[in-house]
């Protein structure tokens, strides 16, 4: 008797240390930067990322808790590597999230051998696109930004000559092939270029070469601190010329910058005041939340995540595992989503196809001018 | 034109270069301590000014406020840092660990407070004007190369003519014949300290307001600091004002015959042709052997 009931209670009790295993927590990764120049970034990006967590836990969406597991990037190849390798070995995540064109381009890799899908929201590198299949891309990348800036500074605007000043990663240079597109068969031209290193902070002799070069117009690629820090060394040191920029400016310091005032910036179109109900929660809590309107990075990030639900939910409805495979397999499968802003697809490669606003800065935020649709 | 325009520029950037490093340069040369917190200051002394300066309170309290902020910070860091592990260990290596540290966690701390993003002083100082067609300078870049050829006066006077400063001068020769003449070794480490980190303080106010601040920034005033001083000769006042203009100088200046993002590269390339053809600086002494 005393035997069985010994045996009865070793059993008893492995059932009940199993039984957890049946309501699996799910814990995908992210590599955001948290510190270093760019760690605006990672506010930004983890408002987005937390409140779609929320949003599944509450609806208990999975069958258990879900919870991101951050890992600093700082913005740079290298710790993100470091970051993706940890995530991938020993935190053991089927899916992660992923920001800025040279962190995606380094951890994708990492991410293709071990069949981890990366998800990014933040770079606009035109090379994501090309990663492979675990690499995709809940954002519009900045060739569309650019194929829709271009016509209409030199058509709606009449500004014809334009300097580029971008950063020296493969960001700014894809950049750079960019603009020396898009000016091909057009009136304008690419008058000067001029490359700053990464961890560059004085402007003020790029400046004058800019102003020497008296353009119509002058195109900010970088990101960060230094993005800012150009713009208003530019403006201190004497170029009147249009500035223009792309969606990575967004960013609250960046647009409480008066020097900001007047910038043509461009993003992607995302209609907020969309009925549907996956758009209209996510405005009510974002703002019930962080006291502020979302962005586009807080929308990315918030879709990104809530796709992994949406996959993750869906695989388990089957009984089948979540791995990076199988969320795979089942986003090819399903093909439309919806998300914030409406119901998505995904193109061949990986990247969401989103119409184009070309903006301007007035008073601290952006008012838009006009939205492009830019196919592929 | 744009060789005049490149010129001043260069100028102001190398007295800002100037004023971050001589701090650096006095401490270590005096100390022998490889002070890496010296950035930690240098965040410090423009994040108060900031804090002041947009709470309202004004320019001279804000400068006030900068300076209190950054001495303070360096006495505290000698008294609580330095000086315990020197009177354990006092290994060069596990001062430098103990400093890189600190210049972390201020960063972070700093990140935490003001937030991570980017911050600047809005003045009208910073906005330059058209001097002669082509050539445009701010009004505070008069005030960086008035600050540099100022501040550097008063400290060769300062070192030169007063106790204090033969005293810190004594103690980078020999801290034994000082303690030997009855003087406090600790004490004089700690007038380093106080001197090295409110000489910053300019640099801090100027920088805030022209090229803008993050809590990142001190690792590249760690860099200048560090290039500027080995530059300059180590121990020389004089040599590192010296190697901070013309570094600020060599950086604007590049950019007439090479693209933009080799500018870092002609400051290091200075630096490592100082190490290679004159190890002992501009004007540093010879290191007999």
């Amino acid at each position: 008797m005393t035997k069985t009931f010994k045996q009865a209670a070793a059993a008893a009790t492995l059932a009940c240390l199993a039984l957890p295993a049946l309501a699996a927590d799910h814990t995908i990764g992210a590599l955001f930067p948290l510190s270093g120049p760019n760690a605006v970034y990672g506010d930004v990006f983890m408002a987005g990322s937390d409140l779609a967590v929320e949003h599944i836990n509450a609806d208990g969406m999975l069958s258990g808790p879900m919870s991101i597991a951050y890992e600093d990037s700082q913005g740079l190849p290298q710790p993100a590597v470091v970051g993706m390798t940890k995530l991938v070995n020993v935190t053991g995540v089927p899916y992660t999230l992923s920001a800025f064109t040279g962190v995606s381009k380094a951890i994708s890799t990492l991410g293709q051998r071990n069949q981890v899908v990366a998800v990014n929201g933040g770079g606009v590198g035109p090379d994501l696109a090309a990663l492979g299949e675990y690499f995709w891309n809940v954002i519009p990348l900045v060739n569309l930004e650019v194929r829709a800036v271009v016509p209409y500074l030199t058509e709606e605007m009449g500004l014809q000559k334009m300097v580029l000043v971008y950063i020296d990663d493969p960001f700014g240079q894809a950049i750079e092939g960019e603009l020396e597109a898009a000016f091909e068969g057009t009136e304008g031209e690419l008058v000067g270029k001029f490359s700053v290193p990464v961890t560059a902070q004085q402007f003020s002799g790029v400046a004058a070469q800019v102003r020497s070069a008296q353009p119509d117009v002058v195109y900010i690629a970088s990101y960060g601190a230094q993005q800012i820090q150009i713009v208003k060394q530019l403006r201190d040191n004497g170029v009147d010329a249009q500035i223009v920029s792309y969606s990575g400016y967004i960013t609250p310091d960046a647009l409480a910058l008066p020097e900001t005032e007047g910038m043509i910036l461009t993003g992607q179109a995302v209609d907020y005041e969309s009925d549907d109900p996956v758009t209209s929660r996510f405005v009510t809590d974002f703002k019930a939340k962080y006291d502020r309107d979302p962005t586009a990075y807080n929308v990315n990030y918030y879709n990104a995540t809530l796709l992994y639900g949406l996959l993750a939910a869906a695989l388990e409805a089957e009984g089948k595992e979540v791995t990076g495979e199988n969320l795979l397999a089942k986003r090819l499968e399903m093909k439309t989503f919806d998300l914030v802003g409406g119901t998505v697809s995904f193109q061949d490669n990986g990247t969401l196809l989103s119409p184009i606003e070309v903006k301007q800065a007035k008073g601290g935020a952006t008012e838009t001018l006009t939205t492009v649709n830019v196919g592929e | 034109m744009l060789a005049i325009q490149l010129a001043i520029t260069g100028l102001q950037t190398g007295a800002l270069y100037a004023l971050t490093a001589v701090g650096f340069s006095l401490i270590f040369g005096s100390t022998r301590i490889f002070h890496f917190a010296h950035g930690a200051t240098f965040v410090i002394a423009a994040y108060f000014f900031y804090a002041a300066f947009g709470a309202g309170w004004g320019l001279i309290p804000g400068i006030l406020a900068s300076a209190l902020g950054a001495v303070a910070f360096g006495l505290v860091l000698d008294r609580l840092v330095y000086v315990p592990i020197q009177r354990h260990e006092g290994s060069f290596f596990t001062v430098f660990v103990a400093s890189f540290g600190v210049g972390i966690a201020v960063q972070n701390v700093i990140g935490m407070i003001f937030g991570r993003g980017f911050v600047t002083v809005n003045t009208s100082l910073s906005r330059s004007v058209e001097l002669v067609p082509g050539v445009y300078v701010s009004p505070l870049a008069w005030i960086a190369i008035a600050c540099a050829a100022v501040f550097l006066a008063a400290l060769q006077f300062f070192m030169r003519r007063t106790h204090t400063g033969m005293a810190l001068r004594a103690l980078s020769d020999n801290p034994e014949l000082v303690r030997t003449f009855g003087l406090n070794p600790r004490r004089i480490q700690a007038a380093a300290f106080a001197i090295g980190s409110v000489i910053v303080v300019p640099a801090a106010i100027i920088t805030s307001a022209t090229t803008g601040l993050n809590p990142a920034i001190g690792h590249h005033v760690m860099l200048i600091s560090l290039a500027a001083t080995i530059v300059g000769g180590i121990g020389s006042i004089s040599g590192t004002m010296l190697a901070g203009v013309l570094l600020g100088l060599a950086e604007s200046l590049a950019l007439l015959v090479v693209d933009s993002q080799w500018t870092e590269a002609v400051t290091f390339g200075i630096l490592f042709a100082f190490i290679i053809i004159r190890p002992s600086g501009l004007l540093g002494r010879a290191a007999a052997h």
